[in-house]
Formats: structure tokens, sequence, C-alpha cells
């Protein structure tokens, strides 16, 4: 087999007009932006969250404390999903894009699987947080009405709580975990190139 | 070192990276912009302890390996349209074909390769990957004997 082909001389033949620099700069801005902007709309999901339980609490005058202990785990669970599902989290943990590829790829393999553990439990937690905060909520209120009232309002609370660790919780759980797990092979594989010699 | 240098000095290089990479123009444009944000953002804390050009080339060959993490998309492979109509092999013709096949090579390898078309020494393509010196001389040999290959292999079917 020949080696006549200039590889070097193909390959600087590869040119793209450069943007204009500020364009660059721009676009930075932007995303510092954005970044910020999205902090800054869950902080005020939050804080509407945490005004409505505040405003609950005062206007209805809860007599019974596991009214009080429901809304402040509704409350707690509330928080929890909005931190998980605001990708909050990476932005705590990033990879060094400075260092060489081979570390970086083990940094990016080992906050994907932090993140797979995380909304994991963050989901049950939120499930479980939320099931009994909802249940006690209730106790105060339900117990006030008849006895058909009051089964109907727990039955269809309960079913509504299966339903959810059943089904929606074990959906989701399945999805996050499917298009992560995908991720990490992907990385995995990719990684394991490093200490393979070119195949044939 | 001021940023405008740096971009101006290294723009070609850095698309030609994210190019061997993906084979999609646009895409490589995309990621050649991202890497020089990332650049602009992190150079304050540039500390010369490494070449100023190795520090972007391992910039942007991490951010290549990124795309993993972000879509699973393969690299495009077609060759353009027009291409096809080409009479004759000129150059042009060529070097799409040796973007093509190297973005068609494992994710590494493209690199690896890249680095070296980019005339990277060896010394620091070992900085900028984590492999040894060895490692990256052997794999770079085997890399262009598997491109000529592949290369020679289109060639005559186009």
């Amino acid at each position: 087999m020949s080696d006549n082909i200039d590889f070097k001389e193909l390959w600087n033949r590869g040119k793209a007009s450069a943007p204009d620099v500020s364009e660059i700069f721009a676009k930075a801005n932007r995303l510092t932006r954005k970044t910020r902007c999205k902090i800054w709309w869950s902080n005020i999901i939050l804080s509407i969250t945490i005004l409505l339980m505040i405003f609950i609490w005062w206007y209805y005058q809860p007599q019974l404390l596991t009214t009080k202990i429901g809304l402040i785990l509704i409350l707690i669970a509330i928080v929890m999903f909005l931190i998980t599902t605001n990708q909050l989290v990476p932005l705590l943990a990033k990879a060094d894009e400075e260092t060489d590829g081979r570390h970086f790829l083990e940094q990016v393999i080992r906050i994907k699987h932090k993140q797979e553990f995380l909304n994991k439990t963050m989901l049950t937690g939120y499930f479980i947080l939320l099931s009994i905060g909802i249940t006690l909520y209730f106790i105060e209120y339900v117990s006030r009405g008849s006895l058909l009232f009051q089964v109907l309002a727990y039955g269809i609370t309960f079913a509504w709580i299966i339903l959810n660790w059943i089904y929606i919780r074990t959906r989701t759980i399945k999805k996050q975990q499917k298009a992560i797990n995908d991720i990490i092979a992907r990385l995995e594989e990719v990684n394991k190139q490093f200490d393979s010699p070119p195949g044939p | 070192m001021v940023f405008e240098d740096i971009y101006r000095d290294y723009w070609n290089k850095v698309f030609r990276i994210c190019m061997g990479y993906v084979n999609d123009q646009d895409l490589a444009k995309d990621m050649a912009q991202e890497t020089f944000i990332l650049i602009w953002r992190k150079l304050p804390q540039f500390r010369n302890e490494s070449a100023v050009g190795t520090w972007i080339y391992r910039i942007a060959s991490n951010n290549c390996l990124r795309q993993i993490e972000r879509n699973n998309r393969m690299p495009k492979t077609e060759l353009p349209e027009q291409i096809e109509d080409a009479m004759e092999p000129d150059m042009e013709w060529q070097s799409r074909l040796l973007y093509k096949c190297i973005a068609e090579l494992p994710e590494t390898d493209r690199i690896i390769i890249s680095l070296e078309l980019e005339d990277v020494k060896q010394a620091e393509i070992a900085k900028i990957t984590g492999l040894s010196e060895s490692n990256v001389r052997v794999k770079i040999f085997r890399i262009k004997e598997k491109l000529t290959q592949k290369f020679k292999q289109y060639e005559r079917q186009y």
C-alpha cells in the first residue's frame, strides 16, 4: 500500500470563517444570563411554594399537630423535587475541562453515576414525604366529616398514593435510568478505547 | 495572553479538531464556538503550567468528548451532495473525504489523529489525552494505517 496521500495537506484545507470575536462574548454572556435566569426561576417557585404554605397555615389555623407536620413534609417534598428537576446538581458538580481526556471522561462518568443515584433517591424520597404529608394533613379536615366522607376521602387519597408509587414513580425512575445508563455505557465504551490499541 | 490573539491563531485549528470529530460543518462551528467560550472564561485562571496550545487542545478535545453525553449522536458519515457530481477527484473532494474517514474512527482515535495532523508533538498529544507517549506513538501509527486503507477504499467507491 503506498502512503503517498498527504493527509496533512488535506487536513489543513478544512477551514471555516471565524465569527467576529464579539459574537463569542455575546454568546458567553447569553449563557451566563440563562444559567442565572434558571436559578432565579427556581428560587421564585420555591418562594411561592413557601408563601403558599405559610398562607394556608395562617388562614386555616390548623389545630392538630398532624396537620402542621403534614404541611412541613409536603413543603420538603416540593423543595426536593424542584432541586432535582431544576438540575441544580450538575451545576454543583462539574467536570474539569482543563484536565486530560482520560481523567475528564472518568470525572464525567463519576458525576453521571452520582446523578443516577441522586435522581432515584430524591424521587423515592419525594413520593414518600408527599404521601405521608398529605395523609397527615388530611386527618384534621377529614375527621370533621361524616363516616362516608371519611371513607371516600381516605380511599381516594390512598388510591392516588398507590398509583403514584407503583405506576408514576416506577415509570419515571425507569425512564430517567435508561437515559442516564445509555450515556454511562457510551462513556465507558469510549474510555476503554484509551486502553486498547486501535482495532484492525 | 490576550483572548483575541488566541482566537485568531487557534480558530481554524480548533474548528478542524471538531470537524474531524463530527464531520458536520455547522455542528463543528458550534462546538468550536463553545470551546472558545470556555477558553475565554478560563483564561484569567490560566497559569502557564502547560503550554497554551496544550491547554487549548485539552479544552477542545474534552468539549468534543462532551458530545457523547449530550446526544449520543453518531457522526454524519455521508458526503455532501454536490460531491457526487464532481467528475475528477480534486483536492477539495479529497479533503472532505478525509474528514469523513476520520469521523468514522472510534472517538479517541479521532482526537489523536486530528492532533497529529495539526502538527501537535506526540509528547503534547500524550498530555492532552492522558495516554503514555509510547502508547500515542503506536496508536498514531495504527490509526494512520487504518485511515489510509479507509481513504483508498472510499476513493475507489466514489
